[in-house]
């Protein structure tokens, strides 16, 4: 609790809008949409390549087709830059808004039923959305400060090492493959997401199943 | 987003700047190597002949997911690099090996392994976990990578 120097002194409703716009604009869920909501959707704005006809009128963008190797990795990966360069833009309004600390201050209070740490690992929680040095870093010295004991930094490192700097990964390498499945761009972050939890869980009953096979050896003999 | 009411130090444009500054540099000094490197990589294994070969002994395996031989390529490049994993799967998705559905199931369990080739280091040695735990941790990023895949194949049936 000691940790929450700005948490929620400076959370406005402008911060909770830029939470809820987040939400929106990565979920798709206006990706399909016919009117003006539309706007409100990623893929929607990144639009498309223009198209260019070659022979036998088949259309393709700059990259072409049948490409391989370096050279076509390379124009692939030239084709990935705008969205990467939109959703970090995007991520880094929002968290400018303090549409990230509403995050932390929701799930500061979950933490503890989730994975078993206190409520001052928040800001370290919401630090390793974005990277994975500050969330290990901000760790450290959360056990330092003597906030969280050597199990707990086990059982959050254990959440923050799978899929870590989750935003920032997410909305740059992952890019790449956002045009090749077939759900919504928010649901492989949701299991992301889901398999944190659960990985820090096993690390809990992990923890817990050794200590108490260590228990005889540790116990104080006599009183 | 209307917000110009609010007394932020930096203005909104500022910020959507700077952000699309971190992603061009983002996708310049990391994304791009790591897809380049991918497609060498692929590129490779398929003149060599090696991904046939990889296809065949690992079809059985990555039967269980319903997937080609070939995706146990894209699991051992996330090992060592998210960006590598992502790029893997996109030059076998391009070849013609992965469908949608597949990549969607490697999608999340190539970040959910957590590139612990790198992140040993930069996560656990950071925090300074007791090096006694790192191997556990390693398996269960390695297990859950694996339950991902079927948990998303589920879930692709919703779709």
């Amino acid at each position: 609790m000691q940790n929450e120097k700005g948490t929620s002194e400076n959370l406005t409703w402008a911060s909770y809008a830029a939470f809820i716009f987040a939400i929106i604009f990565f979920s798709g869920i206006f990706a399909s949409s016919k009117d003006w909501l539309q706007v409100f959707d990623f893929s929607v704005l990144n639009g498309s390549f223009g198209k260019i006809t070659g022979e036998a009128g088949k259309t393709f963008t700059f990259r072409g087709i049948g490409g391989s190797g370096a050279r076509d990795g390379f124009m692939f990966a030239i084709e990935l830059m705008p969205p990467v360069l939109f959703a970090l833009g995007v991520v880094s309004v929002v968290d400018g808004l303090g549409g990230l600390k509403v995050a932390q201050k929701l799930m500061t209070p979950l933490l503890k039923p989730l994975i078993g740490v206190p409520g001052s690992c928040g800001l370290a929680l919401i630090a390793n959305l974005q990277s994975t040095d500050a969330g290990a870093g901000m760790t450290k010295e959360l056990v330092q400060r003597g906030l969280i004991t050597d199990d707990e930094r086990t059982i959050f490192c254990t959440y923050q090492i799978s899929a870590s700097a989750t935003i920032t990964n997410y909305f740059s390498s992952g890019v790449a493959l956002f045009g090749f499945i077939s759900v919504p761009i928010i649901v492989p972050l949701i299991v992301m997401f889901f398999f944190k939890i659960l990985g820090a869980n096993m690390m809990r009953l992990y923890l817990k199943a050794i200590s108490r096979q260590e228990m005889p050896h540790n116990m104080p003999v006599g009183k | 987003m209307s917000t110009t009411e609010t007394a932020v130090k930096k203005n909104i444009i500022d910020m959507f700047i700077d952000g699309m500054r971190s992603g061009l540099r983002i996708a310049i000094t990391n994304m791009l190597p790591n897809v380049v490197l991918a497609f060498i990589l692929i590129r490779a294994l398929q003149v060599s002949g090696l991904l046939n070969l990889i296809g065949k002994v690992f079809g059985p395996v990555m039967a269980l997911w319903a997937m080609p031989g070939e995706a146990a390529t894209v699991l051992v490049a996330a090992f060592m690099s998210m960006g590598g994993g992502v790029g893997v799967a996109a030059s076998l998705y391009l070849s013609g090996i992965l469908t949608p559905a597949d990549v969607s199931a490697l999608l999340p369990a190539i970040y959910i392994m957590g590139n612990p080739m790198q992140n040993v280091g930069r996560c656990l040695g950071t925090a300074e976990v007791n090096t006694k735990y790192f191997t556990v941790i390693t398996a269960i990023c390695i297990i859950n990578s694996l339950l991902a895949m079927w948990l998303m194949k589920a879930l692709l049936v919703l779709f």
